[in-house]
Protein backbone atom coordinates (compact mmCIF):
# COMPACT_ATOMS: atom_id res chain seq x y z
CA UNK A 1 0.00 0.00 0.00
CA UNK A 2 0.97 3.08 -1.39
CA UNK A 3 4.55 1.94 -2.11
CA UNK A 4 4.56 3.96 -5.81
CA UNK A 5 7.22 6.06 -6.11
CA UNK A 6 6.44 9.77 -5.99
CA UNK A 7 7.07 10.72 -9.67
CA UNK A 8 7.20 14.34 -9.80
CA UNK A 9 7.83 15.12 -5.98
CA UNK A 10 9.00 18.55 -6.56
CA UNK A 11 10.09 20.00 -3.39
CA UNK A 12 12.10 23.03 -4.59
CA UNK A 13 10.77 25.49 -5.65
CA UNK A 14 11.98 28.84 -6.56
CA UNK A 15 12.93 30.97 -3.76
CA UNK A 16 12.42 34.62 -3.33
CA UNK A 17 15.19 37.14 -1.23
CA UNK A 18 14.65 35.89 2.07
CA UNK A 19 15.06 38.22 5.31
CA UNK A 20 18.53 38.38 6.48
CA UNK A 21 19.72 35.26 8.67
CA UNK A 22 18.50 36.03 12.57
CA UNK A 23 20.56 33.34 13.90
CA UNK A 24 22.92 33.90 16.79
CA UNK A 25 25.83 31.40 17.02
CA UNK A 26 28.01 30.67 19.86
CA UNK A 27 31.23 28.76 19.75
CA UNK A 28 30.60 25.41 18.00
CA UNK A 29 27.23 26.19 16.83
CA UNK A 30 26.26 24.71 13.46
CA UNK A 31 24.59 27.34 12.79
CA UNK A 32 21.70 27.27 10.65
CA UNK A 33 20.55 25.14 7.83
CA UNK A 34 20.02 27.00 4.85
CA UNK A 35 17.78 24.84 2.17
CA UNK A 36 19.80 26.58 -0.81
CA UNK A 37 23.19 25.24 0.98
CA UNK A 38 22.84 21.11 0.10
CA UNK A 39 21.11 19.14 -2.07
CA UNK A 40 17.96 18.18 -1.06
CA UNK A 41 17.53 14.30 0.31
CA UNK A 42 13.70 13.47 -1.05
CA UNK A 43 14.17 10.18 -1.40
CA UNK A 44 14.83 9.91 1.86
CA UNK A 45 11.41 11.67 2.96
CA UNK A 46 9.47 9.49 0.64
CA UNK A 47 10.89 6.17 2.42
CA UNK A 48 9.84 8.32 5.59
CA UNK A 49 6.14 9.04 4.19
CA UNK A 50 5.99 5.27 3.55
CA UNK A 51 6.50 4.04 6.62
CA UNK A 52 4.06 6.04 7.83
CA UNK A 53 1.45 3.49 9.25
CA UNK A 54 -2.00 4.48 7.48
CA UNK A 55 -4.00 3.27 10.28
CA UNK A 56 -2.69 5.13 12.89
CA UNK A 57 -4.60 8.50 12.56
CA UNK A 58 -7.88 6.29 13.42
CA UNK A 59 -6.37 5.20 16.73
CA UNK A 60 -5.05 8.71 17.73
CA UNK A 61 -7.39 9.94 20.16
CA UNK A 62 -6.17 12.15 22.96
CA UNK A 63 -7.58 13.91 25.96
CA UNK A 64 -9.46 17.75 25.70
CA UNK A 65 -6.95 19.91 27.24
CA UNK A 66 -6.46 23.93 27.62
CA UNK B 1 11.03 47.58 30.32
CA UNK B 2 11.69 44.30 28.32
CA UNK B 3 9.25 42.32 27.36
CA UNK B 4 8.81 38.64 29.07
CA UNK B 5 7.68 35.88 26.77
CA UNK B 6 6.84 32.52 27.07
CA UNK B 7 5.61 29.84 25.52
CA UNK B 8 3.03 26.52 26.70
CA UNK B 9 2.76 23.71 24.61
CA UNK B 10 0.90 20.50 25.45
CA UNK B 11 1.94 17.57 23.54
CA UNK B 12 -0.73 14.75 22.41
CA UNK B 13 0.71 11.40 23.03
CA UNK B 14 0.55 7.52 22.19
CA UNK B 15 1.73 4.81 24.33
CA UNK B 16 1.76 1.34 22.99
CA UNK B 17 -1.20 -0.46 23.93
CA UNK B 18 -2.91 2.54 25.78
CA UNK B 19 -6.09 4.32 24.75
CA UNK B 20 -6.96 7.67 25.82
CA UNK B 21 -8.50 6.90 29.11
CA UNK B 22 -4.82 5.96 30.08
CA UNK B 23 -3.38 9.09 29.03
CA UNK B 24 -3.56 10.98 32.57
CA UNK B 25 -2.29 8.22 34.37
CA UNK B 26 0.80 7.71 31.32
CA UNK B 27 1.58 11.65 31.03
CA UNK B 28 2.28 12.11 34.69
CA UNK B 29 4.53 9.11 34.08
CA UNK B 30 6.15 10.48 31.45
CA UNK B 31 7.07 13.37 33.52
CA UNK B 32 8.40 11.70 35.96
CA UNK B 33 10.66 10.09 33.72
CA UNK B 34 12.50 13.37 33.61
CA UNK B 35 16.02 12.15 34.12
CA UNK B 36 17.77 15.86 34.70
CA UNK B 37 18.11 17.86 37.65
CA UNK B 38 14.58 19.42 38.84
CA UNK B 39 12.80 20.66 41.68
CA UNK B 40 9.39 20.38 42.82
CA UNK B 41 6.85 21.19 44.42
CA UNK B 42 4.86 23.63 42.75
CA UNK B 43 4.05 26.71 44.58
CA UNK B 44 -0.13 26.91 43.22
CA UNK B 45 -0.74 29.41 46.21
CA UNK B 46 -0.35 32.89 44.12
CA UNK B 47 -2.19 31.36 41.08
CA UNK B 48 -5.99 31.61 40.12
CA UNK B 49 -7.11 30.95 36.61
CA UNK B 50 -10.95 32.24 37.39
CA UNK B 51 -9.81 35.77 38.35
CA UNK B 52 -10.67 37.81 35.14
CA UNK B 53 -9.21 40.65 33.32
CA UNK B 54 -12.41 42.03 33.36
CA UNK B 55 -12.45 43.42 37.00
CA UNK B 56 -14.55 39.61 38.27
CA UNK B 57 -13.73 36.05 39.21
CA UNK B 58 -15.72 33.56 38.04
CA UNK B 59 -17.33 30.85 40.72
CA UNK B 60 -15.65 28.01 38.41
CA UNK B 61 -14.30 27.33 35.01
CA UNK B 62 -16.22 25.54 31.95
CA UNK B 63 -15.35 21.78 32.26
CA UNK B 64 -14.91 20.31 28.48
CA UNK B 65 -18.27 17.55 28.03
CA UNK B 66 -15.71 15.23 26.72
CA UNK B 67 -14.47 14.46 30.47
CA UNK B 68 -17.45 12.46 30.96
CA UNK B 69 -16.11 10.05 28.57
CA UNK B 70 -13.34 9.00 31.13
CA UNK B 71 -15.47 9.44 34.45
CA UNK B 72 -14.63 5.69 35.56
CA UNK B 73 -10.86 5.67 34.67
CA UNK B 74 -9.76 9.64 35.73
CA UNK B 75 -11.57 7.82 39.13
CA UNK B 76 -9.09 5.88 39.99
CA UNK B 77 -6.20 8.33 38.96
CA UNK B 78 -4.18 9.82 41.54
CA UNK B 79 -5.39 13.46 43.28
CA UNK B 80 -4.71 16.22 40.94
CA UNK B 81 -2.08 17.52 42.62
CA UNK B 82 -0.08 14.52 42.32
CA UNK B 83 -1.13 14.05 38.25
CA UNK B 84 0.23 17.12 37.53
CA UNK B 85 4.15 16.69 39.18
CA UNK B 86 5.11 19.31 38.37
CA UNK B 87 8.90 19.98 37.92
CA UNK B 88 10.90 22.98 37.60
CA UNK B 89 14.16 22.28 35.41
CA UNK B 90 17.55 23.85 36.11
CA UNK B 91 16.92 25.98 32.40
CA UNK B 92 14.02 27.75 34.77
CA UNK B 93 11.39 25.75 32.74
CA UNK B 94 8.38 24.01 34.12
CA UNK B 95 7.75 20.49 33.05
CA UNK B 96 4.19 18.83 34.14
CA UNK B 97 1.19 16.76 33.23
CA UNK B 98 -1.71 19.20 31.95
CA UNK B 99 -4.67 16.87 31.62
CA UNK B 100 -3.58 13.95 29.72
CA UNK B 101 -0.65 16.20 27.95
CA UNK B 102 3.21 16.42 28.95
CA UNK B 103 3.39 19.86 28.95
CA UNK B 104 6.98 21.90 28.65
CA UNK B 105 6.71 25.98 29.59
CA UNK B 106 9.63 27.87 28.48
CA UNK B 107 11.18 29.44 30.81
CA UNK B 108 10.57 33.77 30.51
CA UNK B 109 12.98 34.80 27.56
CA UNK B 110 13.11 38.10 26.89
CA UNK B 111 14.38 37.70 23.01
CA UNK B 112 12.16 36.06 20.52
CA UNK B 113 14.76 33.86 19.12
CA UNK B 114 15.64 32.67 22.82
CA UNK B 115 12.24 31.96 23.05
CA UNK B 116 12.05 29.78 19.48
CA UNK B 117 15.64 28.35 21.30
CA UNK B 118 13.80 27.17 24.70
CA UNK B 119 10.75 26.22 23.13
CA UNK B 120 12.68 23.52 20.66
CA UNK B 121 14.73 22.42 23.64
CA UNK B 122 11.44 21.43 25.32
CA UNK B 123 11.00 19.07 22.29
CA UNK B 124 14.74 17.84 23.16
CA UNK B 125 13.79 17.87 27.36
CA UNK B 126 10.43 15.27 26.68
CA UNK B 127 12.51 13.12 23.97
CA UNK B 128 14.79 12.55 27.27
CA UNK B 129 11.79 11.66 29.51
CA UNK B 130 10.38 9.06 26.36
CA UNK B 131 13.80 7.53 26.60
CA UNK B 132 13.75 7.44 30.09
CA UNK B 133 9.84 6.20 29.69
CA UNK B 134 10.15 2.97 27.38
CA UNK B 135 13.40 2.04 28.84
CA UNK B 136 11.27 1.08 31.86
CA UNK B 137 8.16 -0.48 30.56
CA UNK B 138 9.45 -1.51 27.25
CA UNK B 139 6.48 0.36 25.36
CA UNK B 140 6.86 2.87 22.52
CA UNK B 141 5.68 6.42 23.73
CA UNK B 142 5.14 8.88 20.66
CA UNK B 143 4.93 12.45 21.35
CA UNK B 144 3.04 15.10 18.53
CA UNK B 145 3.56 18.71 18.49
CA UNK B 146 -0.20 19.46 17.17
CA UNK B 147 -3.21 20.52 18.81
CA UNK B 148 -5.94 18.18 17.92
CA UNK B 149 -6.60 14.67 17.32
CA UNK B 150 -8.75 14.99 14.25
CA UNK B 151 -11.32 13.71 16.26
CA UNK B 152 -13.11 16.81 18.10
CA UNK B 153 -10.74 16.97 20.66
CA UNK B 154 -8.30 19.97 21.21
CA UNK B 155 -5.24 21.06 23.72
CA UNK B 156 -3.35 24.04 23.85
CA UNK B 157 0.03 26.06 23.07
CA UNK B 158 -0.51 29.16 24.84
CA UNK B 159 1.55 32.38 24.17
CA UNK B 160 2.48 35.07 27.03
CA UNK B 161 3.25 38.32 26.82
CA UNK B 162 4.00 40.39 29.61
CA UNK B 163 1.81 43.30 29.62
CA UNK B 164 1.07 46.92 31.08
CA UNK B 165 -1.42 47.16 33.68
CA UNK B 166 -2.05 50.88 32.77
CA UNK B 167 -3.63 49.76 29.69
CA UNK B 168 -7.47 49.23 29.77
CA UNK B 169 -8.61 45.71 29.23
CA UNK B 170 -10.91 47.25 26.60
CA UNK B 171 -8.47 48.85 24.65
CA UNK B 172 -6.03 45.54 24.54
CA UNK B 173 -9.04 43.76 22.92
CA UNK B 174 -10.50 45.95 20.59
CA UNK B 175 -6.74 46.75 19.34
CA UNK B 176 -5.51 43.23 18.87
CA UNK B 177 -8.45 41.00 17.95
CA UNK B 178 -8.24 42.00 14.51
CA UNK B 179 -4.37 40.73 14.86
CA UNK B 180 -5.15 38.07 16.42
CA UNK B 181 -8.23 36.82 14.16
CA UNK B 182 -5.83 37.31 10.96
CA UNK B 183 -2.37 36.50 12.10
CA UNK B 184 -3.36 32.31 11.18
CA UNK B 185 -2.59 32.97 7.33
CA UNK B 186 1.09 32.34 8.85
CA UNK B 187 1.11 31.28 11.76
CA UNK B 188 -1.34 28.30 11.06
CA UNK B 189 0.25 24.58 11.70
CA UNK B 190 -2.22 22.71 8.81
CA UNK B 191 -4.56 20.54 8.98
CA UNK B 192 -7.03 18.20 7.27
CA UNK B 193 -10.40 18.38 7.72
CA UNK B 194 -12.93 20.11 9.95
CA UNK B 195 -14.00 18.83 13.63
CA UNK B 196 -16.75 21.19 14.41
CA UNK B 197 -19.71 22.52 12.56
CA UNK B 198 -20.72 19.43 10.80
CA UNK B 199 -17.51 17.31 10.04
CA UNK B 200 -15.33 16.50 7.08
CA UNK B 201 -12.64 15.76 6.24
CA UNK B 202 -12.50 17.32 2.53
CA UNK B 203 -10.49 20.43 2.96
CA UNK B 204 -7.39 21.73 4.52
CA UNK B 205 -7.35 24.70 6.53
CA UNK B 206 -5.01 26.81 7.95
CA UNK B 207 -5.45 26.72 11.57
CA UNK B 208 -5.34 23.53 14.01
CA UNK B 209 -7.48 25.43 16.56
CA UNK B 210 -9.46 27.77 14.43
CA UNK B 211 -12.42 25.21 15.01
CA UNK B 212 -12.39 24.80 18.35
CA UNK B 213 -13.58 28.98 19.31
CA UNK B 214 -16.59 29.86 20.27
CA UNK B 215 -16.84 33.43 21.94
CA UNK B 216 -14.87 36.31 21.51
CA UNK B 217 -13.62 36.82 24.56
CA UNK B 218 -12.92 34.72 28.34
CA UNK B 219 -11.27 33.54 31.03
CA UNK B 220 -12.10 29.18 30.37
CA UNK B 221 -9.75 27.45 28.20
CA UNK B 222 -11.17 24.09 28.37
CA UNK B 223 -14.63 24.77 26.96
CA UNK B 224 -16.43 27.16 24.65
CA UNK B 225 -13.17 28.54 24.27
CA UNK B 226 -12.58 32.22 22.85
CA UNK B 227 -10.20 34.16 20.81
CA UNK B 228 -9.01 36.48 23.18
CA UNK B 229 -8.59 35.01 26.76
CA UNK B 230 -9.48 36.68 29.94
CA UNK B 231 -7.63 35.62 32.57
CA UNK B 232 -5.89 37.55 34.91
CA UNK B 233 -2.61 36.21 36.36
CA UNK B 234 0.20 38.40 35.67
CA UNK B 235 2.82 36.51 38.07
CA UNK B 236 4.37 39.44 38.30
CA UNK B 237 3.35 42.54 40.23
CA UNK B 238 -0.14 42.60 39.73
CA UNK B 239 -0.28 46.81 40.28
CA UNK B 240 1.89 47.58 37.25
CA UNK B 241 1.39 44.02 34.97
CA UNK B 242 -0.50 41.84 33.04
CA UNK B 243 -0.34 38.72 31.38
CA UNK B 244 -1.09 38.59 28.02
CA UNK B 245 -1.91 34.92 27.34
CA UNK B 246 -2.61 33.72 23.41
CA UNK B 247 -4.80 30.69 23.66
CA UNK B 248 -5.76 30.99 19.82
CA UNK B 249 -2.58 29.95 18.08
CA UNK B 250 -1.33 25.92 16.97
CA UNK B 251 1.58 24.43 17.89
CA UNK B 252 4.46 25.15 15.07
CA UNK B 253 7.00 22.96 14.55
CA UNK B 254 8.69 25.63 12.00
CA UNK B 255 11.05 27.87 13.99
CA UNK B 256 10.52 30.59 11.30
CA UNK B 257 6.74 30.20 11.99
CA UNK B 258 7.45 30.46 15.89
CA UNK B 259 9.50 33.14 15.62
CA UNK B 260 7.29 35.42 13.21
CA UNK B 261 3.98 34.62 15.36
CA UNK B 262 6.03 35.66 18.84
CA UNK B 263 7.39 38.82 17.36
CA UNK B 264 4.94 40.04 15.33
CA UNK B 265 2.06 39.55 18.59
CA UNK B 266 4.69 41.56 20.80
CA UNK B 267 4.88 44.34 18.59
CA UNK B 268 1.38 44.44 18.06
CA UNK B 269 1.09 44.30 21.44
CA UNK B 270 3.55 47.14 21.57
CA UNK B 271 1.58 49.28 19.41
CA UNK B 272 -1.85 49.38 21.20
CA UNK B 273 -0.09 49.58 25.15
CA UNK B 274 1.32 52.93 23.28
CA UNK B 275 -2.13 54.03 22.39
CA UNK B 276 -2.20 52.88 18.85
CA UNK B 277 -5.52 51.57 17.22
CA UNK B 278 -5.75 49.59 13.49
CA UNK B 279 -8.81 51.48 13.30
CA UNK B 280 -11.20 48.81 12.37
CA UNK B 281 -13.37 45.71 13.85
CA UNK B 282 -13.94 42.53 12.05
CA UNK B 283 -17.77 41.48 11.52
CA UNK B 284 -18.04 38.09 13.69
CA UNK B 285 -14.60 37.50 14.95
CA UNK B 286 -15.66 33.59 15.80
CA UNK B 287 -17.02 32.83 12.30
CA UNK B 288 -14.67 35.05 10.60
CA UNK B 289 -11.30 32.94 12.55
CA UNK B 290 -13.09 29.93 10.91
CA UNK B 291 -14.11 31.26 7.71
CA UNK B 292 -10.24 32.50 7.15
CA UNK B 293 -9.03 29.30 8.29
CA UNK B 294 -11.43 27.70 5.72
CA UNK B 295 -11.00 29.32 2.97
CA UNK B 296 -9.79 27.22 0.11
CA UNK B 297 -9.53 29.89 -2.11
CA UNK B 298 -6.41 31.84 -0.26
CA UNK B 299 -7.38 35.34 -0.61
CA UNK B 300 -8.88 35.15 2.86
CA UNK B 301 -11.57 38.25 2.36
CA UNK B 302 -13.45 39.18 5.66
CA UNK B 303 -16.10 41.99 6.27
CA UNK B 304 -15.71 44.75 8.46
CA UNK B 305 -18.08 46.70 11.14
CA UNK B 306 -17.86 49.08 8.81
CA UNK B 307 -19.23 46.88 6.50
CA UNK B 308 -15.95 47.18 3.53
CA UNK B 309 -14.38 44.16 2.46
CA UNK B 310 -11.02 43.66 3.28
CA UNK B 311 -8.30 40.84 3.31
CA UNK B 312 -6.46 39.55 6.53
CA UNK B 313 -3.01 40.31 4.33
CA UNK B 314 -4.28 43.79 4.28
CA UNK B 315 -5.09 43.93 8.23
CA UNK B 316 -1.84 42.76 9.10
CA UNK B 317 -0.49 45.34 6.70
CA UNK B 318 -1.84 47.58 9.00
CA UNK B 319 -0.40 46.30 12.12
CA UNK B 320 3.04 45.68 10.14
CA UNK B 321 3.08 49.57 8.83
CA UNK B 322 2.65 50.96 11.89
CA UNK B 323 5.54 49.06 13.43
CA UNK B 324 7.82 49.14 10.70
CA UNK B 325 7.20 52.96 11.57
CA UNK B 326 7.63 53.04 14.89
CA UNK B 327 10.32 49.97 15.66
CA UNK B 328 12.76 49.78 12.75
CA UNK B 329 16.54 50.37 13.33
CA UNK B 330 15.53 49.29 17.44
CA UNK B 331 17.76 45.90 17.50
CA UNK B 332 18.76 43.51 14.88
CA UNK B 333 15.84 40.86 16.00
CA UNK B 334 12.94 43.96 15.25
CA UNK B 335 14.70 44.15 12.15
CA UNK B 336 14.57 40.68 11.04
CA UNK B 337 10.86 40.28 11.93
CA UNK B 338 9.82 43.53 10.44
CA UNK B 339 11.70 41.95 7.26
CA UNK B 340 10.67 38.33 8.09
CA UNK B 341 7.02 40.00 8.54
CA UNK B 342 6.83 41.58 4.76
CA UNK B 343 8.09 39.03 3.06
CA UNK B 344 5.60 36.83 4.39
CA UNK B 345 2.74 38.69 3.77
CA UNK B 346 4.14 40.03 0.08
CA UNK B 347 4.81 35.96 -0.48
CA UNK B 348 1.26 35.16 0.90
CA UNK B 349 -0.30 37.15 -2.32
CA UNK B 350 1.78 36.54 -5.50
CA UNK B 351 2.33 32.55 -4.32
CA UNK B 352 2.48 31.16 -1.10
CA UNK B 353 4.55 27.78 -1.99
CA UNK B 354 7.14 30.44 -1.72
CA UNK B 355 7.01 29.91 2.08
CA UNK B 356 7.13 26.41 1.41
CA UNK B 357 10.50 26.25 3.78
CA UNK B 358 9.12 28.36 6.13
CA UNK B 359 5.32 28.22 7.46
CA UNK B 360 4.21 25.09 8.88
CA UNK B 361 0.76 24.96 6.89
CA UNK B 362 2.30 25.28 3.34
CA UNK B 363 5.18 22.83 4.23
CA UNK B 364 2.69 20.20 5.39
CA UNK B 365 0.05 21.38 2.77
CA UNK B 366 2.42 20.69 -0.25
CA UNK B 367 3.80 17.53 1.54
CA UNK B 368 0.36 16.57 1.19
CA UNK B 369 -0.98 17.56 -2.20
CA UNK B 370 2.01 15.54 -3.79
CA UNK B 371 1.69 12.88 -2.20
CA UNK B 372 -2.41 12.34 -2.57
CA UNK B 373 -1.43 13.08 -6.24
CA UNK B 374 1.00 11.00 -6.74
CA UNK B 375 -1.29 7.93 -5.17
CA UNK B 376 -4.04 9.31 -6.21
CA UNK B 377 -5.50 9.31 -2.91
CA UNK B 378 -8.67 11.23 -1.85
CA UNK B 379 -7.98 14.10 1.23
CA UNK B 380 -10.47 11.52 3.22
CA UNK B 381 -8.00 8.84 2.74
CA UNK B 382 -6.76 7.67 6.24
CA UNK B 383 -3.35 7.77 4.90
CA UNK B 384 -3.77 11.83 4.59
CA UNK B 385 -5.03 12.09 7.85
CA UNK B 386 -2.16 9.67 9.24
CA UNK B 387 0.80 11.74 7.32
CA UNK B 388 -1.02 14.62 8.32
CA UNK B 389 -0.41 13.85 12.40
CA UNK B 390 3.37 12.19 11.34
CA UNK B 391 3.75 15.98 10.66
CA UNK B 392 3.86 17.21 14.13
CA UNK B 393 5.84 13.87 15.41
CA UNK B 394 8.91 15.54 17.18
CA UNK B 395 10.74 11.98 16.59
CA UNK B 396 13.66 13.14 14.98
CA UNK B 397 13.73 9.64 12.77
CA UNK B 398 10.13 9.49 12.13
CA UNK B 399 8.49 12.90 11.70
CA UNK B 400 7.76 14.86 8.74
CA UNK B 401 8.38 18.23 9.75
CA UNK B 402 11.72 17.03 11.02
CA UNK B 403 12.02 14.59 7.22
CA UNK B 404 11.86 18.31 5.66
CA UNK B 405 14.50 19.47 7.97
CA UNK B 406 16.88 16.23 7.34
CA UNK B 407 16.09 17.18 3.31
CA UNK B 408 17.29 20.85 3.73
CA UNK B 409 13.66 21.81 2.96
CA UNK B 410 12.84 24.11 6.10
CA UNK B 411 14.60 27.44 7.15
CA UNK B 412 15.78 26.94 11.05
CA UNK B 413 16.67 30.31 12.93
CA UNK B 414 18.39 29.04 15.69
CA UNK B 415 21.42 26.72 15.77
CA UNK B 416 21.48 22.62 17.46
CA UNK B 417 24.21 24.20 19.68
CA UNK B 418 21.95 27.13 21.40
CA UNK B 419 18.55 24.30 21.62
CA UNK B 420 21.54 22.37 23.50
CA UNK B 421 22.50 25.01 25.67
CA UNK B 422 18.93 26.42 26.18
CA UNK B 423 17.67 22.41 27.35
CA UNK B 424 20.46 23.33 30.16
CA UNK B 425 20.82 26.42 31.24
CA UNK B 426 18.15 29.78 31.89
CA UNK B 427 18.02 32.82 29.78
CA UNK B 428 20.74 35.13 31.38
CA UNK B 429 18.99 38.76 31.49
CA UNK B 430 15.54 37.27 33.26
CA UNK B 431 14.25 35.77 36.31
CA UNK B 432 14.63 32.56 34.68
CA UNK B 433 18.24 32.83 35.34
CA UNK B 434 17.77 33.10 39.60
CA UNK B 435 14.98 30.37 39.54
CA UNK B 436 17.55 27.68 37.14
CA UNK B 437 20.17 28.54 39.74
CA UNK B 438 18.87 27.67 42.95
CA UNK B 439 17.29 24.30 40.58
CA UNK B 440 21.04 23.99 39.69
CA UNK B 441 22.93 24.28 42.82
CA UNK B 442 20.45 23.65 45.71
CA UNK B 443 17.35 21.81 44.74
CA UNK B 444 17.46 20.04 48.23
CA UNK B 445 16.66 23.60 49.41
CA UNK B 446 13.64 24.54 47.93
CA UNK B 447 10.83 24.27 49.40
CA UNK B 448 8.50 25.12 46.73
CA UNK B 449 8.65 27.32 43.42
CA UNK B 450 6.31 28.73 40.56
CA UNK B 451 7.16 31.77 38.14
CA UNK B 452 7.40 34.52 41.17
CA UNK B 453 8.61 33.12 44.17
CA UNK B 454 10.78 30.71 45.51
CA UNK B 455 10.51 29.41 49.21
CA UNK B 456 13.58 28.43 50.17
CA UNK B 457 14.96 26.56 53.51
CA UNK B 458 18.51 27.12 55.15
CA UNK B 459 19.33 26.31 58.81
CA UNK B 460 16.62 28.70 60.51
CA UNK B 461 13.75 28.31 58.47
CA UNK B 462 11.95 28.80 55.33
CA UNK B 463 12.72 32.08 53.40
CA UNK B 464 10.95 33.88 50.22
CA UNK B 465 12.96 34.83 47.44
CA UNK B 466 10.38 36.86 45.58
CA UNK B 467 11.06 36.85 41.72
CA UNK B 468 8.11 39.38 41.01
CA UNK B 469 10.45 42.70 41.46
CA UNK B 470 12.91 41.20 38.63
CA UNK B 471 9.84 40.97 35.53
CA UNK B 472 12.10 44.05 34.25
CA UNK B 473 15.29 41.84 34.08
CA UNK B 474 17.83 40.73 36.52
CA UNK B 475 21.15 43.24 36.95
CA UNK B 476 24.14 41.10 35.73
CA UNK B 477 25.87 41.95 38.75
CA UNK B 478 23.58 40.38 40.77
CA UNK B 479 23.82 37.38 38.93
CA UNK B 480 27.37 37.09 38.79
CA UNK B 481 27.38 37.62 42.98
CA UNK B 482 24.87 34.81 43.24
CA UNK B 483 26.22 32.51 40.70
CA UNK B 484 29.51 32.07 43.27
CA UNK B 485 27.27 31.71 46.48
CA UNK B 486 28.16 28.52 48.39
CA UNK B 487 24.95 28.11 50.22
CA UNK B 488 21.19 28.88 50.57
CA UNK B 489 22.15 31.59 53.16
CA UNK B 490 25.36 32.99 51.01
CA UNK B 491 22.48 33.12 47.67
CA UNK B 492 19.86 35.07 50.11
CA UNK B 493 22.58 37.29 51.45
CA UNK B 494 23.74 38.06 47.88
CA UNK B 495 20.20 38.75 46.67
CA UNK B 496 19.55 40.94 49.52
CA UNK B 497 22.90 43.47 48.83
CA UNK B 498 21.49 43.45 45.70
CA UNK B 499 18.06 44.46 46.41
CA UNK B 500 19.38 47.13 48.58
CA UNK B 501 21.66 48.64 45.98
CA UNK B 502 18.66 48.34 43.16
CA UNK B 503 16.42 49.19 46.01
CA UNK B 504 14.10 46.52 45.18
CA UNK B 505 12.60 44.15 47.68
CA UNK B 506 13.33 40.39 46.46
CA UNK B 507 14.64 38.80 49.24
CA UNK B 508 13.40 38.61 52.82
CA UNK B 509 13.31 35.71 55.94
CA UNK B 510 9.65 35.37 56.76
CA UNK B 511 7.98 32.01 58.29
CA UNK B 512 5.90 30.13 54.81
CA UNK B 513 2.35 30.77 56.02
CA UNK B 514 1.01 30.11 52.87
Amino acid sequence: MHATALKGMNLERERMPLPADPVRRGPGDEGPKDPGVRRPNTKDLLERMRRVDPEQAKRYRQRSGE
Amino acid sequence: MIRLLGLETEYGITVEGRDAGDLLVESMELVRAYPGPHAKPWDYHPEDPRRDARGYQVRHLTRSPDDDNYRQQDAKAPPVRDQRSDRVLANGARLYNDHGHPEYATPECASVLDLVAHDRAGERILLDCVAERERQTGKRVRLYKNNSDHFGVSYGTHENYLSLREVPFEALLAGLLPFLVTRQIYAGAGKIGVEQDGASTNIFQLSQRADFFTEVASVDTLHRRPIFNTRDEPHADPARFRRLHVICGDANPSEFATALKVGATAMALALVEEGWSPGLEIREPVRTIKDLSRDQTHRWMLETMQGAKTSAVEVQRLYLAEAHRRYQGRDPETDWLLMAWDTVLRDLEEDVFRLVDRLDWVAKLHLLEEFRESESLAWDDPMMLSLDLEYASIDRQEGLYWGLVDAGQMRQVVGSKTVADAAADPPKDTRAALRGLCVRRFPESIASVCWSRLWLRNGDGEHLLDLSPLAEGVPPRLLEEVSRARSVSDLLQQVQQGARRAETPVAEASGMEE
